[in-house]
């Protein structure tokens, strides 16, 4: 069973001048985690407004980010993948990293470790037949992991997993053998949260700006003490859309051009954790 | 059985107060987990409110630290045992320290003596860990018992488990007083997220129905212009709840920094502890 390993992290200094990485993590599906109606009849509201995102969301927020030269990491339902390839493919060949988020939204967190094992190495060669690249990390697509999720991850050679939710900074698990850098987000700021479901939403687009504007300042004042980093969960389904991808613009209008911000991918930030936390020796 | 006494007129604070506001920081972290019908933790539930005791109480003792503000700390005997540092870390800055349950068990699901061991356990807990005997206590899902139990078991100087008035009261029975301190909604539970929505059970966390930072903000201000208006006639408080879990994350933490910064500005506006209010109040009694 995968343990953390506690170690004090104050000393943890991001690669050159940067002050705050910033994360930006995109979860990519084709409605595959729609909740059905009763008697497994599809509920096209919910599950078509996630088709949004591999139709037309993740072409935008490409088009945003290829813009702007920033790399951020894909979160990608293989299901979603073998059914919009293309858009895969893309944001591959842009720069971004792609990562697995199961195969077609499974919930894991009861399963046995055969049946989780082989969700992941499925996940793992419907993305490299794509992309042609072998996928370093991954995340629960419903955030629920099981008791074996990070061992694992660990055994079928991820260097980093990004389902946990009780953390500032990335921290490492001691998995038998190997490491795993776990990479924590909240759904405290993700744009679902605001800005979801076609109910009402609570906020709107204005008010998801509020939320990262917010955060932006508090880990940023932080990060003159202590390392920090920002990492936010988006949907291209929610962000894809024109308002909120708007928001995400002005958002990034404010960091893009100083030193300060570095556009990581969660594989950057994995590596360098590991590197700069190992290195202590204690 | 017991009674409760008001006072038969008006009062108002000691020394040109005109609105105390009393922070609670309820630190229990992962207690309130909501578990699936398999009695298993919900793995994103528990992770969103560890965040309470790893990160959130921190940021929110380092905010309370930087204004110079005392509040009160509920803790659940749990997160003491499981987190003691932090404990130890409010403690020395000195704030008002209370029980806030074992491990935030809804009371009303239990009978009294089950109740009445989890409230002995919790006791133990901060005198064991924490060398503090503690004077106060908080349930945010009392049953019918618990007023009793703590006057008749327990020698508490104040309950705040109550939502149902604008002032203190007395509580009288079992050959005893404790001192009613009630809170209302001005708290993260009410302004920030949904953690009653009707399609989950009562204390499941619900991230996904949350209204943002300024609207959070826009409640406690427009709370506390009316208790400051309030104030100036006759005695007001404001008891304001902030979550480990919930305001301690960085964006919210900011709304709790903006509205102590603004609500300092007005003379007579004072922060204290549930234990300094109770004091102020017995001394008004006395009188």
């Amino acid at each position: 069973m995968a343990i953390e390993i506690k170690s004090r992290t104050d000393h943890v200094r991001w690669p050159g001048g940067v002050r705050l990485p910033v994360v930006l993590t995109f979860e990519h599906q084709s409605g595959e985690g729609a909740p059905l109606f009763p008697g497994d009849r599809p509920n096209y509201m919910v599950g078509g407004t996630m088709q949004y995102g591999a139709r037309r969301g993740i072409w935008n927020i490409l088009e945003l980010l290829d813009k702007y030269q920033i790399k951020a990491t894909f979160f990608v339902c293989g299901t979603t993948a073998e059914k919009y390839p293309d858009a895969v493919q893309a944001a591959q060949k842009s720069g971004h990293e792609i990562a697995g988020m199961s195969y077609s939204f499974e919930s894991v967190r009861t399963s046995s470790t055969d049946r989780e094992r082989s969700i992941i190495r499925r996940s793992v060669q419907v993305l490299e037949g794509i992309t042609g690249a072998r996928i370093q990390g991954w995340r629960c697509p419903d955030y629920r992991i099981s008791p074996q999720t990070h061992d694992i991850l660990a055994e079928e050679g991820f260097a980093w997993d990004s389902s946990m939710l009780n953390d500032d900074l990335p921290y490492l698990f001691d998995c038998g053998a190997r490491r795993l850098v776990e990479i924590p987000f909240s759904t405290s700021t993700a744009d679902k949260t605001y800005i979801g479901y076609p109910y009402p939403q609570r906020g709107g687009p204005d008010g998801l700006a509020n939320v990262w504007n917010n955060e932006f300042e508090v880990l940023y004042g932080e990060s003159e003490r202590s390392p920090r980093f920002l990492i936010l969960s988006l949907q291209t389904w929610a962000t894809g859309r024109p308002a909120p991808l708007r928001i995400l613009r002005q958002f990034l209008d404010r960091l893009v051009g100083h030193e300060e911000f570095w556009f990581a991918r969660c594989g950057d930030i994995s590596k360098w954790w590991l590197e700069h936390t190992e290195s202590r020796g204690s | 059985m017991w009674k409760e006494k008001h006072p038969d007129q008006p009062l108002r604070w000691p020394d040109g107060i005109r609105l105390p506001i009393l922070v609670s920081v309820h630190h229990q972290s992962e207690e309130a987990t909501c578990p699936f019908p398999d009695g298993q933790p919900d793995p994103f539930d528990y992770g969103e409110r560890q965040y309470g005791a790893r990160r959130g109480a921190w940021r929110l003792l380092e905010i309370l630290g930087k204004h110079g503000v005392r509040g009160t700390w509920l803790i659940c005997g749990a997160t003491l045992e499981k987190y003691p540092e932090v404990s130890r870390a409010v403690k020395q800055a000195g704030h008002c320290i209370a029980g806030h349950t074992y491990a935030h068990e809804v009371m009303c699901n239990f009978p009294p003596h089950t109740e009445l061991g989890l409230i002995k356990k919790t006791v133990s807990a901060f005198e064991d860990l924490l060398g503090e005997h503690i004077q106060g206590w908080r349930t945010c899902f009392a049953s019918h018992n618990t007023i009793d139990l703590i006057l008749e078991h327990f020698d508490f100087e104040w309950d705040g488990s109550m939502w149902n008035d604008d002032l203190p009261y007395i509580i009288e029975g079992h050959g005893r007083q404790v001192l009613q301190i009630p809170f209302a909604n001005y708290s993260d539970t009410a302004l920030g997220v949904d953690i009653t929505s009707p399609s989950n059970p009562p204390t499941r966390y619900s991230t996904w129905n949350a209204n943002p930072p300024d609207f959070q903000f826009r409640g406690l201000k427009s709370a506390f212009d009316a208790l400051y208006e309030r104030g100036a006639e006759r005695a007001v408080m404001m008891p304001l709840v902030a979550h480990d879990f919930i305001t301690g994350r960085p964006f919210r933490a900011k709304v709790l920094d903006d509205f102590i910064a603004y609500a300092k500005q007005f003379e007579g506006v004072v922060f204290a502890g549930h234990d300094q209010l109770a004091s102020w109040w017995k001394n008004l009694y006395a009188a």
